[in-house]
Parts: C-alpha cells; structure tokens; sequence
C-alpha cells in the first residue's frame, strides 16, 4: 500500500478538492482507496456524507486505541472507494496536542489500513506542517502539495519548503511528489503569473504539469455530495484529476500503487 | 509593476530546499530506521512556542537577553573528568575547555550525554553511548538551517524521559553541531546561554593562542 498525505502550508488553498476528485479518480481506475479526513473541520466528511457528524472517524481511532478500523470505514457507491471521516474527538479541534503525539497511533492506523487490503490511503490534513498533520506526514510514503496560484500562497514557499525539510528528516523515506497549482484562474493575470512564478522558482520535475482551474463546478459537486466526476457535466474536470492521477503514478512504482 | 513574488522570497535559497528534497534521500540506506528512532521514542518534545513547535524562531534566539547570571563556563575551575572517555576526539587544552562545558551542562541541565560533531558530521567530542543519535543530530541541524545563515536549536523525545536537543552554534572553528541528552527541552534562555558556552570554549585561548 501506498500512503500519500495531501498537505499545504496554508489553508484554503484547495486540498479537500484535490483529496476527493483524485481518490475518486484512483478508485475509478481500480486502485482500491481509502480517502482519510484528517482536518478536524471535516470537510471531506462534509462534502460527501451528510451523516459525517456522526461518524466516528481518525480521530476518534487516534484518541481510543479500542476502536477498530472497521468500525470507521464508509463504503462508497463504488466498490474500490471508501471513506474515513474526522470523527467525533473534538479535542483536537483548537490544535490538540503537538507533533510527535501520536506518531505510534497515526502509524497504527496506516498498518491497519494496508492490512484491510486498501491499494492507496489518500489522506487530507488540515493545513500546516505541524501537529497531527506533521505527523500523518511523518508517517506517509508520499506528499502532495496543492498550492493555489495566487501571489500569498507562493510567497509561503519558502516556509513550506522548510517544513518539508524538516519533515524529511523525520520520515527519510518520504517522497515529495509535487505541487500542484490549483484555483488557477486563467482569465486573471496575477494568478497566471503567480503560476508561472512557481514554476520558474522550483525544479520543474516539483511542479505538477496538471493544474486545477477555479471552476463553479467543484461548488456544485460539494453542494450534491459527490466527486466532480459524477456530474452530467464533469467528464472534463474529472480528465484534469485523470492527468493528476496519471503524473502520480509515473512518479511512483505503478506495481507498488496497485498492490 | 511591482514583481508580487520575489521580493518576497529568496530564489537561490528556494531552489536549494526544493532540489534537496526531490533529491532520494541518500541517508535511507543508513542503518538508522527512522532517523536514529527506536521502540522509545514517544513523540517529539512540545513547549509553549508556537508552531511548527520542533524548531525555535532563530529571530527569537538571538534576541534572548542573556541569563540574569552568566554561565561561568570559563571562568570556572576545572573539574578534572575521574576517568575521560577512551573515545574522546578532542586533545589537549581544547579537550579540557570540552570538559569542563560537559561538566557544566551536567550540573545546569542534567544532561546525561553531551556530544559535539563538526558540520560534515564528525565527531568532536563525545563522551555519551548515543552514537547512534548523531546522525539525527546532524540531520536536524542541517534541517534546521534558516535563510541568511542563521540557525536554530532543535529537541526531539526520544524517550519518556529523555529529550536530544540540537544546537548548531557558530564558533571559531567554524558550526559546531552539540547534541544533549537532557530531562526536558532546554527553553530559550538555556539555550542562549549554551550557545554562548559552547563558543565561548571553542574560541582560541587569549593569551597564550
């Protein structure tokens, strides 16, 4: 199994929409997936559950080391695609306890996940590189970093570059997968050459060629519940998260991704 | 118009972070799991500092006013060590000045091993069985490495009642990396004080060179 944290140094910029629509696309291409809210706003829960707020979820797991897996796992109307939801431990909801806490249980939890036979733990953490996310970090085999193309967030590069580092040393087998640029809206040219800023600034093998558009149809698809790619009108937003997908995979050992 | 990224960033210093980490970590192949953690380790050490909490604000540190006390490593007498460790690097006056820093981090912060490696990683000075705990050291003092030069201290628990902290400190003799098994974290007073130690005793005797 291949785990893989969905993690930015500031909030907003995206990660939900990415962690749902490329497990979706994971999952449709037969990569059996596990998508993980490990924001404690929920929002994965949110987007696709409407009884998320009674689900016990990753943090209910970390704080009750009773709970088993099973017990939190919501299967999808596809079979190779399942959730995991916040949960209902709300201590952790002001922040919670500091990094390292629970490094053994958020390890526990990906040993237990690749033991139920999931190909692909896709994890969305809430945002920074501290606390419980510095540790689902710790413990992945991969990040991948949204980024939204907007002069603030590249200008926090460099501060996320340096959580990375740190990160790394930590968790020595990490593989940074990439950036990828999100809300990028081409009609507007600060957020064009904010994106073209990045990908001048870092190693092109760092940023993604895939980017996400800014496009009402995520706001529908999260009204309805759904991954875009189940709209009537998502077959081309679900082709962008196919790309993604695509560019992971070449970035990772494909026999690995698959089980 | 105003360039709305760059004046904002450092773009050499970028690029080095960025290419470091799509760079396969080399240091995988070490026998080290973990980066030199084992079945102790429970979390790393937390104190009142906002996050990211593992590496103290270098503007911070160096604004620390010194301790209403100065630490009289200097100045202190020497206290010969009863029985100096076989596998000690440091010889001579420099090997004495060494100790009696040891010394003065046992007495102030408890430590139970103290050990000094040079920025390529070779070791100093250690008088500590944490071998093992060096090339943590060193990788969470390269890690640690700010923009502009400027550094900052790092502690991890390795165990429940055991934390590593990790000082980069500029002395004469170019960045000196100390690693101390210390009870707790060393707060930021401690720690400006053991920085100021530390160079103090890896200056050049005056005097006598």
């Amino acid at each position: 199994m291949i785990s893989i944290a969905v993690s930015s140094q500031k909030g907003g910029v995206g990660k939900t929409t990415v962690s749902i629509n490329l497990a979706h696309s994971f999952a449709l291409a037969g990569v059996r997936t596990l998508l993980v809210d490990a924001d404690p706003q929920g929002s994965v829960g949110l987007s696709l559950t409407r009884q998320s707020r009674l689900l016990a979820g990753f943090y209910d797991y970390l704080a009750d080391p009773g709970i088993p897996l099973e017990r939190l796992i919501v299967p999808t109307r596809l079979e190779t695609f399942s959730l995991v939801a916040s949960g209902q431990a709300s201590d952790y909801e002001a922040g919670g306890a500091g990094m390292g806490a629970h490094l053994a249980r958020v390890r526990g939890f990906l040993r237990s996940v690749a033991s139920h036979g999931f190909d692909l733990c896709l994890i969305d953490t809430a945002a920074g590189l501290f606390g419980i996310t510095g540790d689902v970090i710790a413990s992945s085999d991969a990040i991948l970093i949204p980024q939204q193309a907007e002069p603030l967030g590249i200008r926090s590069v460099p501060k996320l570059l340096e959580g990375l580092n740190r990160l790394r040393v930590m968790n020595p087998r990490l593989s940074v997968l990439g950036v990828c640029l999100t809300m990028v809206q081409n009609e507007l040219a600060e957020s064009t050459e904010a994106a073209s800023a990045l990908r001048q600034l870092l190693p092109m093998e760092m940023v993604f060629r895939t980017q996400i558009p800014r496009d009402g149809l995520f706001v529908r698809a999260s009204a309805r519940g759904l991954p875009i790619g189940v709209l009537e009108d998502g077959v081309g937003a679900q082709a962008v998260f196919d790309a993604l997908r695509s560019e992971i995979e070449a970035k990772l050992d494909p026999t690995s991704a698959r089980g | 118009m105003m360039d709305p990224i760059h004046p904002w960033l450092d773009p050499i210093e970028v690029r080095r972070l960025a290419e470091g980490l799509m760079r396969p970590n080399r240091e995988t192949a070490t026998p080290f799991s973990d980066a030199g953690f084992d079945d102790d380790f429970v979390g790393f050490a937390t104190d009142a500092v906002p996050p990211p909490p593992a590496v103290a604000p270098p503007a911070l540190a160096a604004t620390v006013p010194p301790e209403p006390t100065p630490a009289p490593v200097v100045a202190e007498p020497a206290i010969e060590p009863e029985d100096p460790a076989p596998d000690m690097v440091a010889r001579g006056p420099f090997l004495d000045r060494i100790i009696r820093f040891r010394d003065w981090m046992h007495a102030q912060f408890g430590a139970t091993g103290v050990f000094i490696l040079d920025r390529e990683g070779a070791v100093i000075f250690d008088e500590s069985k944490h071998g093992r705990l060096h090339f943590l050291a060193r990788s969470l003092a390269l890690a640690s490495r700010r923009q502009r030069n400027a550094t900052g201290n790092v502690h991890v628990k390795i165990t429940a009642g055991s934390t590593l902290e990790v000082i980069p400190v500029d002395t004469a003799y170019g960045c000196l990396v100390l690693g101390a098994v210390v009870p707790e974290a060393l707060n930021q007073n401690s720690v400006a004080a053991v920085m100021e130690a530390l160079s103090k005793i890896a200056s050049p005797p005056e005097g006598n060179g």
